[in-house]
C-alpha cells in the first residue's frame, strides 16, 4: 500500500536526526519560529509609561495561561490518582482537598497483602522482559535481512508490517484463544508471550527497517574487507550502532506488553496466571469500594513508566515520529 | 557482497516465527468464521455464510456499527482540534518548553487501564471529584456512564485524553517543516494571526494530518480495551461498537464463528473506508510535510 513509500526515510531521519534538528533549532532561538509572541509583537505594538509594549505583555500572560492549562489537563488525573491512593481510607471518600501530608501507605500495604498484587506484576514483568528480548532480536534479524539481503518481494513483506496494524485485535485474539485450547497453551503465560510477539514484532521491524536503511553499508564493508564474515559485521558493527534504534524497539515492545489487556483477558483465566491490567480491572468489580486499593495498584503500573520516560524521553518521541505504534 | 548463511538462516527463520504467529491466527479467524460450534469443546460445524447472514441480519450489528463510527469520529475531530491548539503553544519559546512537552505526552504512555480506572474514579456518581466539584455548585448525584450520552461522552473524552498528544506529536514536527519566510512575507503584507494560521500553517500540516487522521482512525475504530473498561458496551448496548461485539459473541456468548465473523467484517469495512479515504488523500503526495 502507498503508506510504506514515504514514511521509511521519515522513520529513519526521525531517529536519527531528531536530536540534531532540536540543536539547530535551539540555536536559532526566536529567528527560525517567527509566529511566537515576540515577533509578533514587535510591529505596531502600544507603548505605555514604561515602555513595555501592552500587547506583548498580554500575549507572554496569555501564553503562561495556556500552557498552565496544557499542564493541568494532561498531567491533573494522574496527580489526583497518586494522591487518592495516599490518602488514609477514612478520608479517601470525603476528602477532596488538592494537598495531602503526611502521605498514608495503607492502601498500598493491603493492595500487597491482601491480594495477588505481587504474582500479577511479576507475571507482567516477566511478559514484559519476555516480549524486549525476543521482538527486538527476531525483529533486527528480519529488519536487517530485508535492507541487506538480495530476494524479492523486500518492499511486499515490509508493506504487510503495516497491514499488521490495521487488524482487528478481536480477529487475533479469538482464533488464538481456540487454537491455544488445541495445543494446551491455554491460560499459560507461554501463550501469552506469543499474542504479545504478535502485537509488538511488526511494529518492530518497521522501526528498525527504517534504522537500518539509513545506516550507510560502508562501515560493514569495510568490517568485511577486514576479514570479518557478514553475520560477525552485524553483530560487531551494525548492531551496536543501531543502539538507539534498539533501545526505541525496546521500548515501545515494553510499552505494548505492560499496558496490553485484551489479550491477557481472553487468554488468561486463573488468578494466579493474570498479568496487572486485567488484575487490577477485575478488582473494580469483584470488591465494591476498594478504591484506595484500585488506585495504589493503577499507581505501581504507572510508575515503572515514569521512571523509563524520564531517562529514555528522547526514544518516546523518536518512536512516535517514526510514524508508528500502539493505538 | 557474498552473503553470510546465517543471516539468511536467522532472516528465514524468524519471517517463519512472524508468519505463523501474525498470519496464522488471521487466517484461522477467517476459517473460524464459516463454522460453528455450541461452546469450545464440541467439534465445529461448516455452515458457510451462516455467521455472517445470522450477524447482518441482527440489529446490534448496524447499532454497533452506527455507535463506532460516531465514537470514532468525534474523538478524531476532538483529537485534532485540540492536538493542533496544544501543538501551536507548545511550539512558542517559553521558560519550561521540554518539561511541558514531555509532560503533555505523559497520557499517551500511560497504560489505557491506568486511564480508564482513573476516570472512573473521577466520575464515579458517588465518590467521585465531579461528583464534589457539581456539588458545590448545588447540583446533585448524576450517574454518567448510566446515561446514553454521556456514557458515549465519557468514552470520547477518555480516548481523546489518551491520543491527543499522538497528534501534538505529530503536528509539533510538522510545524518545523513549515518555511519560516512564508510568515515573515505574511506579517509585511499584514496578515492577521488567523489569516496566517488559515493560509500557511494548516496547508503547512495538510501532510502530516492526513497520515494522523488514517492512523488514529484505524485505531479508534478496532478499539476494545476503553469501552469494555468504562462501559461494558452499555447501558443498553448504547456504546456497544464491532469490536466489542465481537468480544461479546464470541467469549460472553461463546460463539466463536460469529464473533470471528463480526471481527472479519468489520475489518472488511474499514479496509475500504481505508480505500476510499486514500483515494481523496493520496498520501505519496503527502510527503510528511517535507
Amino acid at each position: 500500500m502507498t503508506v510504506t513509500q514515504r514514511t521509511p526515510q521519515l522513520s529513519a531521519e526521525a531517529v536519527i536526526s531528531a536530536p540534531r534538528r532540536q540543536l539547530l533549532r535551539q540555536a536559532a532561538g526566536g529567528d527560525r519560529l517567527p509566529q511566537n509572541g515576540q515577533a509578533q509583537a514587535a510591529d505596531g505594538q502600544t507603548m505605555d509609561i514604561s515602555g513595555w509594549p501592552v500587547k506583548k505583555i498580554a500575549m507572554r500572560g496569555g501564553l503562561y495561561a495556556a500552557v498552565l492549562a496544557i499542564c493541568v489537563y494532561s498531567f491533573f488525573p494522574i496527580y489526583w490518582m497518586i494522591l487518592s491512593s495516599l490518602r488514609a481510607p477514612d478520608k479517601l471518600f470525603l476528602d477532596t482537598s488538592l494537598v495531602l501530608w503526611p502521605p498514608d501507605l495503607s492502601s498500598y500495604k493491603s493492595l500487597l497483602q491482601l491480594t495477588n498484587y505481587p504474582i500479577n506484576f511479576l507475571n507482567s514483568v516477566l511478559m514484559a522482559v519476555a516480549t524486549i528480548v525476543v521482538a527486538t532480536t527476531l525483529s533486527s534479524f528480519i529488519a536487517y535481512g530485508a535492507t541487506r539481503l538480495r530476494f524479492r518481494g523486500k518492499t511486499t513483506l515490509v508493506a504487510s508490517m503495516l497491514f499488521a496494524y490495521m487488524f482487528p485485535p478481536l480477529m487475533l485474539v479469538i482464533p488464538m484463544s481456540a487454537a491455544f485450547r488445541a495445543v494446551g497453551l491455554a491460560d499459560s503465560l507461554g501463550g501469552l508471550l506469543i499474542a504479545h510477539l504478535a502485537i509488538s514484532l511488526p511494529l518492530a521491524v518497521w522501526l528498525l527497517w527504517g534504522f537500518f536503511k539509513a545506516m550507510p553499508f560502508d562501515l560493514e564493508e569495510a568490517a568485511m574487507v577486514d576479514g570479518c564474515s557478514q553475520f560477525g559485521a552485524f553483530v560487531k558493527v551494525v548492531l551496536p550502532l543501531s543502539a538507539p534504534g534498539l533501545i526505541t524497539v525496546g521500548i515501545f515492545s515494553f510499552l505494548l506488553s505492560w499496558a496490553d489487556y485484551v489479550f491477557a483477558l481472553v487468554l488468561i483465566m486463573s488468578d494466579q496466571n493474570k498479568a496487572l491490567p486485567v488484575a487490577l480491572a477485575s478488582m473494580l468489580g469483584a470488591q465494591d469500594l476498594r478504591w484506595g486499593e484500585i488506585l495504589a495498584g493503577a499507581s505501581l503500573i504507572a510508575l515503572p513508566l515514569f521512571v523509563i520516560f524520564a531517562f529514555c524521553y528522547r526514544y518516546f518521541v523518536a518512536g512516535l515520529t517514526a510514524g508508528a505504534l500502539k493505538g | 557482497m557474498k552473503q553470510d548463511r546465517r543471516i539468511i538462516a536467522l532472516f528465514v527463520g524468524s519471517v517463519l516465527i512472524l508468519g505463523v504467529i501474525v498470519g496464522g491466527p488471521l487466517l484461522y479467524s477467517i476459517k473460524l468464521s464459516f463454522y460453528t460450534a455450541a461452546s469450545f469443546i464440541d467439534t465445529p460445524r461448516w455452515v458457510g455464510s451462516g455467521n455472517y447472514l445470522e450477524i447482518m441480519a441482527d440489529p446490534l450489528f448496524w447499532g454497533a456499527l452506527v455507535n463506532g463510527l460516531v465514537i470514532s469520529i468525534s474523538a478524531i475531530v476532538l483529537q485534532v482540534v485540540l492536538g493542533i491548539s496544544i501543538a501551536l503553544v507548545l511550539n512558542r519559546q517559553f521558560i519550561g518548553q521540554t518539561i511541558v512537552r514531555a509532560l503533555s505526552i505523559v497520557p499517551y504512555f500511560l497504560p489505557t487501564v491506568v486511564a480508564c480506572l482513573v476516570a472512573q474514579w473521577m466520575f464515579d456518581p458517588n465518590y467521585g471529584l465531579i461528583k464534589s466539584i457539581m456539588a458545590s455548585f448545588g447540583r446533585g448525584m448524576f450517574d454518567w456512564g448510566a446515561e446514553p450520552s454521556t456514557a458515549k461522552g465519557m468514552v470520547v473524552l477518555v480516548s481523546v485524553w489518551i491520543w491527543t498528544p499522538f497528534v501534538v506529536t505529530c503536528v509539533l514536527a510538522g510545524l518545523q517543516t513549515i518555511p519560516s519566510q512564508l510568515y515573515e512575507a505574511a506579517r509585511v503584507d499584514g496578515a492577521s494571526a488567523w489569516k496566517q494560521f488559515w493560509h500557511i500553517t494548516l496547508p503547512g500540516l495538510r501532510s502530516v494530518l492526513i497520515v494522523v487522521v488514517l492512523l488514529r482512525g484505524i485505531w479508534m475504530f478496532n478499539k476494545f480495551d476503553v469501552i469494555w473498561l468504562l462501559t461494558k458496551g452499555g447501558p443498553m448496548n448504547e456504546t456497544e461498537t464491532l469490536p466489542t461485539l465481537a468480544y461479546r459473541r464470541a467469549f460472553i456468548e461463546f460463539d466463536l464463528g460469529a464473533g470471528a465473523a463480526v471481527a472479519t467484517v468489520s475489518f472488511l469495512f474499514l479496509a475500504i473506508v481505508i480505500l476510499i479515504y486514500l483515494r481523496f488523500f493520496p498520501i505519496d503526495e503527502a510527503k510528511q510535510g517535507r
